[in-house]
C-alpha cells in the first residue's frame, strides 16, 4: 500500500529547504500564506524567508530587485492574490525585464473550497500565459511536484507553478523527469479518444477513463503539464493517432488550457474534433464544495463521461470535421 | 557640496561648488530640450523638475559610480521611478561614459538605444519604469540584497508626487521600514500636477513628509532647485541608522521653460516654432537660486 500523499506545498517547500541550508542565495517570500514544512525553513533560516506582509504587488517588486542583486527567489501566496492582484508586477518587473523568480501559487480552481469568486483562480491560465517570457507549470503529484522544484531551483527563470490545495493521489510513476522538455505525458493509455488535462482535473480525468472502459471506450489521458511553452508540433504530431481530443480543466474556457491547444491544432493546421470541456462564463457563489461546484458545471465524473460519450457518438463522428465548442446550454 | 557618507567610488566625495551644480543644470535642460525637439517625443516638464536632484546624485559627490563602468557591482543604483523622467538621466549617463553621446541625438529613433522609458538594456538604467508604482519595491530587493550580502551599495529612487497616488509605493515604504533598510532613499519630485491638474486639487495627497515618517522613514522637504538644501538632505544619506530616507523635493513642473511652469497641460505637449524660440531663450539664461 502506498504511503499517504504528501501536500504539494510541502514536497515543494521541503526541496527549497534543502537546497537553501546550503545556499543562502535562495529566498522564499510568502506573503501570508503558511505551511507545516514553512515553520521549520523560518525557523531555520530566518535570514532566507521573508515575509512582506499582504502586499503582492510589493512582493513581487521586490523579488525582482532580489533576483537582479543575485538571488534564487520563490514568491508564495494564494493563487487568486499572487496572480491577478498583482498581474501588473508580474508583467512589469518579472515578464518585461525577464527576471528568474518562480512564482508559486496554492490552490489554484476551485481549490479554496466555499470561498466563492474572490478565492477561486479560474482565470489564472488565461492571464498568466498571455505573459512573455513566462513558463507555466502545473503539477499533479509529489513527484511532479518534486521534479518542478528541483528545475526552478537549478535552472531558475520566469516560471508560474500552479500548485493543488490538497494533496493528490500518484499520477507518474518515475517518468515525469524524461517527459519535462516537451511538457506533456501520457499517463493512462487508450485509442478512441484522448483527454489532456493536468493537476487535480487530470485525475478527474483518469476517474472518467475507467468510467468510460467499463462502457468498453478506450480513452487516453495525457498530463499537459506545462502549458507554456506548448511544445506544439510535438503535442500535435502525438496526438494524430487519436480521433477525437478533450482537454478538461477547472479554469473559465476564454483563454484556458482548452483554448492553448485550440491554438495550437490551428497553429499546426490540425482539424480533428476537439472537446473544451471547462468552467461556464460566470462566478461561483454557491455553498457546497469543490465536488458540487464542478456537478453543477457538467464536470462531475459522469457529467465528464457523457459528455465525451456523446461527442465520440457516431452521430457526431459523421460531422467531425468541425471542432465542437461547448455553449452555455450544454451545461 | 558635503560628501554623503565615506565611498570608494571616483564620483563620490567629490568637492564642487553649487555653481558648477548650476551650470550642470543647465547644460542638462538644454541637453534634453534638444533630444526632445529633434524627435518631438519625450517629457520635457516632468524632467524638468528633476533636474538638480539628478545632477546634484551624480555631480554632487552622493552616489558611488565609475564612470565609464555601468556594470561596477557595487556602484549604487538609482531608479527614476516616474519613467517619464527617466529620460532625463541619458544625457548625464552619456557624459559619465556608460555611452557615446552620439546616441542623445538618437533619442527615440527606430533602432536607436534610448528609448522614451527607460529599461535595463540601456547601461546605467537599473529597472524598467513607465508604469507607476514599481522603482520603490524593485529597489527594496537592491537594498535587503546588499544588506545581505555586505555589500555598500545604496539604492536611490525618484519618484513622482502623483506616482504615491498608488498604493504599491505605501507596500514598500513599510516594507523598507521594517526591514530597516537605511542603505534606501526615495526622493520625491513633488512638483504639485498630475496630467490633469493640481495633486491637491484632483485628489489631495497632503504631506508627503509626514506620510513617510509615519511609515517609519527619516523624512525631509526641501526646495528641489535649491542646491543649498538639496546639499543638506543628501547629506544625510548614510546617516539614518535603521531608517530609509525620504527627500520631499518641492519643485516646479517644466523649471527653466517659463510659460510651461506649473503648467500640467505641457506634460506631453511639444512647442510649436515661437514656442521653441521662446523656450531657448529661457534656457540660454539660468533660472535658478541658491
Amino acid at each position: 500500500m502506498s504511503a499517504k500523499p504528501k501536500l504539494m506545498r510541502d514536497v515543494l517547500i521541503q526541496e527549497i529547504f534543502s537546497r537553501a541550508q546550503k545556499d543562502r542565495n535562495i529566498i522564499f517570500i510568502s506573503a501570508d500564506l503558511g505551511a507545516e514544512s514553512l515553520d521549520l525553513f523560518r525557523a531555520q533560516l530566518p535570514g532566507q524567508f521573508i515575509h512582506p506582509g499582504i502586499c503582492e504587488q510589493n512582493m513581487i517588486d521586490l523579488a525582482a530587485g532580489l533576483a537582479m542583486s543575485g538571488k534564487t527567489v520563490f514568491t508564495y501566496a494564494m493563487a487568486s492574490f499572487i496572480t491577478a492582484r498583482c498581474y501588473e508586477q508580474l508583467k512589469v518587473a518579472l515578464g518585461a525585464m525577464n527576471q528568474p523568480v518562480t512564482v508559486v501559487s496554492v490552490g489554484v480552481g476551485l481549490g479554496y473550497d466555499d470561498a466563492g469568486p474572490t478565492h477561486y483562480t479560474t482565470e489564472d491560465i488565461a492571464c498568466m500565459r498571455a505573459l512573455p517570457n513566462i513558463e507555466i507549470w502545473t503539477p499533479s503529484d509529489e513527484e511532479s511536484a518534486r521534479e518542478i522544484t528541483v528545475e526552478c531551483c537549478e535552472r531558475p527563470r520566469f516560471r508560474y507553478i500552479r500548485l493543488e490545495r490538497p494533496a493528490l493521489a500518484r499520477a507518474h510513476h518515475g517518468g515525469f523527469r524524461a517527459a519535462m522538455s516537451q511538457g506533456f505525458c501520457e499517463v493512462a493509455p487508450g485509442s478512441d479518444a484522448v483527454i489532456l488535462s493536468s493537476g487535480y482535473m487530470l485525475h478527474r480525468a483518469m476517474a472518467a477513463r475507467e468510467q468510460l472502459k467499463m462502457a468498453g471506450t478506450e480513452v487516453a489521458v495525457i498530463d499537459l503539464f506545462r502549458i507554456k511553452p506548448l511544445s506544439g508540433r510535438a503535442l500535435t504530431s502525438h496526438l494524430s493517432r487519436f480521433s477525437h481530443v478533450i482537454t478538461l480543466e477547472e479554469q473559465c474556457l476564454a483563454g484556458g488550457f482548452g483554448g492553448a491547444v485550440a491554438e495550437a491544432f490551428v497553429d499546426h493546421g490540425v482539424a480533428k474534433p476537439l472537446l473544451r470541456l471547462g468552467l461556464p462564463d460566470r462566478y461561483f457563489f454557491e455553498n457546497g464544495g469543490r465536488n458540487h461546484v464542478l456537478e453543477s458545471c457538467g464536470l462531475g465524473t459522469s457529467a465528464i463521461v457523457e459528455r465525451v460519450g456523446e461527442f465520440l457518438a457516431p452521430s457526431h463522428r459523421r460531422s467531425a470535421h468541425l471542432p465542437n465548442v461547448p455553449t452555455l446550454s450544454s451545461f | 557640496m558635503p560628501s554623503a557618507s565615506p565611498h570608494k567610488g571616483r564620483s563620490a566625495g567629490t568637492k564642487v561648488s553649487y555653481e558648477s551644480l548650476a551650470q550642470k543644470s543647465h547644460w542638462l535642460r538644454r541637453k534634453l530640450f534638444e533630444m526632445v525637439m529633434a524627435t518631438k517625443k519625450g517629457h520635457i516638464p516632468s524632467s524638468f523638475s528633476s533636474v538638480e536632484l539628478l545632477v546634484a546624485l551624480f555631480y554632487g559627490g552622493v552616489m558611488r559610480y565609475e564612470p565609464g563602468k555601468p556594470d561596477d557591482r557595487d556602484r549604487d543604483r538609482l531608479i527614476v521611478s516616474k519613467g517619464h523622467a527617466a529620460m532625463a538621466l541619458y544625457p548625464i549617463l552619456a557624459d559619465i561614459g556608460y555611452f557615446p553621446e552620439s546616441e542623445l541625438t538618437l533619442f527615440t529613433r527606430k533602432d536607436a538605444m534610448l528609448r522614451m522609458y527607460a529599461d535595463p538594456s540601456i547601461p546605467g538604467i537599473d529597472a524598467i519604469s513607465g508604469s507607476l508604482g514599481h522603482g520603490l519595491g524593485i529597489a527594496c530587493g537592491f537594498s535587503l540584497a546588499a544588506k545581505q550580502d555586505g555589500r555598500p551599495q545604496r539604492s536611490f529612487v525618484v519618484l513622482g508626487d502623483s506616482e504615491c497616488y498608488e498604493g504599491s509605493v505605501w507596500e514598500s515604504a513599510c516594507f523598507a521600514s521594517h526591514y530597516e533598510l537605511d542603505n534606501m532613499v526615495a526622493i520625491v519630485d513633488r512638483n504639485g500636477l498630475a496630467i490633469m491638474g493640481k495633486t491637491e486639487e484632483l485628489c489631495r495627497i497632503g504631506s508627503l513628509e509626514e506620510k513617510f515618517r509615519s511609515f517609519g522613514w527619516e523624512s525631509v522637504s526641501i526646495d528641489g532647485h535649491s542646491y543649498r538644501e538639496i546639499a543638506e538632505a543628501y547629506g544625510r544619506v548614510g546617516h539614518t541608522k535603521g531608517r530609509p530616507l525620504a527627500v520631499i523635493a518641492n519643485t516646479v513642473k517644466g523649471k527653466g521653460i517659463r510659460f510651461m511652469e506649473n503648467r500640467s497641460e505641457w506634460h506631453n505637449r511639444m512647442p510649436n516654432a515661437a514656442e521653441q524660440e521662446q523656450a531657448w531663450r529661457d534656457l540660454e539664461t539660468s533660472c535658478l537660486s541658491h
